[in-house]
């Protein structure tokens, strides 16, 4: 305890030497919190989906390749598959905006069955399946827009060459941020019927939930095997590789963003480690003093540690805490590029982080530590600063 | 005036704190540059284009070439309007094009991402900036071969010369590598437009038509008459502006590559702060050493702050001398706006590094202005006193 309070002094000692340390390590600490923050963001829909027992099925050739509906009940009637609902990316503007928020045409009937963890009231899914033109949308993503149920949402079409006139008639509330709109692929297909025959009956992508987690493996081979020889080959894999597959695209960016936070961390410790050194440099006639009255190497040295330790641990916790501010401000500015807010990330990488602050300190203090530590008595006292 | 000796001199004495100091700055510089360097190739490939009177003719509500789709009848309804420019064989400078997105494997199990496919005829190459084949030939119509760029062809599964691209069940042969300008095309895999169409199913389909306008004038009366045309039902777009719309995906780069360089140099700041305020500390006997020899306030202010900026000007000069071995390498990211792969490559340019050094003068400005006022309002007598 009377370290400690040893150590507090000397860390409030030269003020302004620990604040600017404190500050320096909380900027950049901060920047390391939102770099890895939206790494984390990229990674949280294929953890959240681990738990699930969905699968997605999707044409070979990708994206751009179709699925005919009559899929659906194919899947369905596969050995393990307990219910499966298209799932059609529309990708339309609302209001002048290119694609502000995620919508999917999908069939009212089932799509609570496959996403089983999502809630709605059960008036409002009804009024959603009688209504062809209805729509149901994530709880947050109506507050950040405001809407009100029974709103009107046109949305027009950019690779489907139809304009879709929604009404909202229900929300639901997922576990994790959806910024998603559903709405029933039924509407959108008899639209295509009439402008664009030749583009109808294709669900897009399928969503099928499996009855257990044993049966995923047989179930992804068995949907392939199916349809290989058809003109429409599929690609079935799990929700999480699904979503790894988005996350995968942002490429070499990712090791791009480790790369910088590794080079903010070492540039830390140098920045850290200078500061102590200095300090340190100013006390060598008082550590020698100590020495001199029986502080034992080992004391010296903890104390050394636990001032840097404690300096950029101040600092870390401050960077997180600004960090965490951040990326909800830019959770706020744009759904698209940040679609969770700090809170839906909490997760392993913040107590990394915290010991990286931590981490930080301490290797910052050794090579100031040691060398106080073998300052001899002798040459400590006669040295004149 | 003190001489800039004194300065060099003293940050050789305190060579240890001196150095860690430049390394952090040069780290941060470092950092910084790199993200600069990234943006700056990730523009330039969406900015560089054929010809200002290059324009690309949508499906009206289409955001992009692989959402839109035109009639085999209008496209060649386009190719006649007057106004457009021709070649040396006196062809028409229009190009219909074929557009989709596959989903392959990166190498090196860099996961899967999509791809783009484009089918296009021999004018469509002279609508592209620079483009030429520099390894292996161009595509043949008619036996599915296709030609990529050499990023491309090194960062994609099956994409390498000799290899075979799967395009829905048939084998794409790659003859050729190509390079265009560094532009978007460098991000695509190149077929004939009618091996294309007929591998997707959709025999004669036309995703874009690409035309070249003869001047400014003939460009904006074309493009007038395609969007007003009530039959075509078109959307018209100069290239620079197409790619102006893609930019979203760079704009969140940007903007990341902002933030980086803010919250490193305010960090960075603090640092080279705390360097000066130590240098002003131990050195204060000296201070007053040097104002009883009669050098003014004025002179002591800026001898302290150009060692400051002696500090950090000298990591930044690191920091972008250690950006260079990056200089061209090619990288990868996703394009949102097409959700498909673009390669690109750092590119450090005069007004990256310029900006580099920019950063490094503000922390060395900001981290030495207080350090030097507090080392002019020592008072003499104090500061000859002390110890």
């Amino acid at each position: 305890m009377k370290l400690f309070k040893y150590i507090w002094r000397n860390v409030t000692r030269n003020k302004l030497r620990s604040s600017l340390t404190i500050l320096s390590v909380a900027f950049s600490l901060a920047l390391t919190t939102v770099l890895y923050g939206y790494l984390a963001m990229q990674d949280s829909w294929g953890k959240e989906a681990i738990k699930r027992n969905r699968i997605v099925v999707m044409n070979k050739q990708g994206f751009s390749g179709s699925l005919p509906i009559a899929y659906i009940d194919r899947i369905r009637a596969t050995e393990g598959v307990h219910n499966a609902v298209p799932y059609a990316w529309f990708g339309g503007n609302y209001q002048e905006q290119q694609m502000p928020f995620a919508q999917f045409g999908t069939d009212p009937k089932n799509v609570f069955d496959v996403w089983n963890e999502v809630v709605i009231a059960p008036d409002e899914l009804a009024q959603w399946q009688s209504d062809r033109q209805g729509c149901v949308a994530d709880r947050r993503l109506a507050e950040k827009r405001k809407w009100k149920i029974g709103d009107r949402i046109p949305l027009q079409g950019t690779f489907y060459p139809v304009t879709l006139d929604l009404k909202l008639v229900g929300l639901f509330e997922a576990s994790t941020y959806t910024d998603s709109l559903w709405f029933n692929w039924t509407y959108l297909d008899e639209e295509l019927k009439r402008i664009a025959p030749e583009a109808s009956g294709n669900s897009g992508t399928i969503f099928a939930r499996c009855k257990s987690t044993e049966a995923i493996p047989s179930v992804v081979d068995a949907i392939d095997v199916k349809f290989a020889n058809s003109d429409n080959p599929t690609r079935t894999q799990t929700e999480a590789a699904f979503a790894q597959m988005f996350s995968d695209m942002l490429g070499n960016i990712k090791s791009y963003i480790r790369n910088i936070a590794l080079a903010v961390i070492f540039s830390l410790t140098l920045v850290a480690g200078t500061a102590m050194a200095m300090s340190m440099r100013e006390r060598t006639t008082e550590v020698a003093v100590l020495k001199a009255i029986g502080f034992s190497k080992s004391r010296i040295l903890a104390m050394v540690l636990g001032e840097s330790t404690m300096i950029s641990m101040f600092g870390g916790f401050l960077g997180i805490a600004a960090g965490a501010m951040c990326l909800n401000a830019l959770h706020g500015v744009s759904a698209q590029f940040f679609p969770l807010s700090f809170v839906d990330l909490i997760g392993p990488w913040i107590a990394a982080l915290v010991a990286v602050g931590i981490g930080i300190g301490f290797v910052s203090g050794l090579v100031p530590a040691i060398q106080a530590s073998r300052i001899s008595v002798v040459d400590g006292l006669r040295r004149v600063i | 005036m003190i001489p800039l000796k004194y300065n060099i001199r003293n940050l050789r004495v305190r060579w240890v704190t001196t150095l860690m100091t430049v390394l952090g700055t040069a780290l941060v510089v470092w950092a910084s540059v790199l993200t600069f360097g990234l943006v700056d190739g990730l523009n330039h490939a969406l900015t560089s284009t054929g010809d200002p009177h290059d324009v690309i003719v949508l499906r009206k509500g289409a955001n992009d070439e692989m959402s839109s789709n035109i009639e085999a009848k209008t496209a060649r309804d386009i190719a006649n309007l007057p106004g457009i420019a021709r070649d040396a064989e006196n062809q028409s400078m229009c190009s219909n094009e074929f557009v989709t997105i596959l989903t392959k494997p990166r190498r090196n199990n860099g996961g899967t991402t999509n791809l783009i496919v484009r089918g296009l005829n021999a004018v469509g190459r002279k609508l592209r900036p620079d483009f030429r084949i520099v390894e292996g030939r161009d595509v043949e119509p008619g036996v599915n071969e296709a030609i990529t760029s050499r990023s491309m062809a090194n960062r994609f599964e099956n994409l390498g010369l000799g290899e075979s691209l799967e395009i829905n069940k048939l084998q794409f042969k790659i003859v050729g590598i190509f390079e265009a300008g560094g532009s978007a095309a460098e991000s695509e895999v190149w077929t004939d437009l009618n091996d294309l169409t007929t591998s997707q199913r959709i025999p004669n389909a036309v995703s874009v038509v690409n035309f070249r306008s003869a001047n400014d004038a003939s460009m904006e009366k074309l493009i007038a008459q395609v969007r007003d045309d009530e039959q075509f039902k078109l959307k018209p777009v100069s290239e620079p502006e197409y790619f102006e719309a893609q930019m979203s995906a760079s704009i969140a780069i940007k903007f990341v590559g902002f933030v980086i360089a803010g919250f490193l140099t305010i960090g960075a700041m603090f640092a080279a702060a705390n360097t000066m305020y130590a240098a002003v500390a131990s050195r204060s006997r000296e201070i007053g050493t040097l104002r009883a020899l009669g050098f003014q306030r004025r002179s002591v202010l800026t001898s302290f702050m150009l060692e400051s900026l002696l500090i950090c000007l000298l990591g930044g000069a690191i920091g972008c001398l250690a950006t260079l071995p990056f200089n061209g390498l090619s990288t990868g990211t996703a394009n949102w706006a097409t959700f498909s792969e673009i390669t690109f490559s750092f590119r450090f340019g005069p007004s990256v590094l310029l900006r580099g050094m920019a950063l490094a003068l503000v922390m060395g400005l900001l981290g030495g202005i207080f350090p030097a006022i507090r080392a002019v309002r020592l008072r003499i007598i104090d500061s000859l006193r002390q110890r």
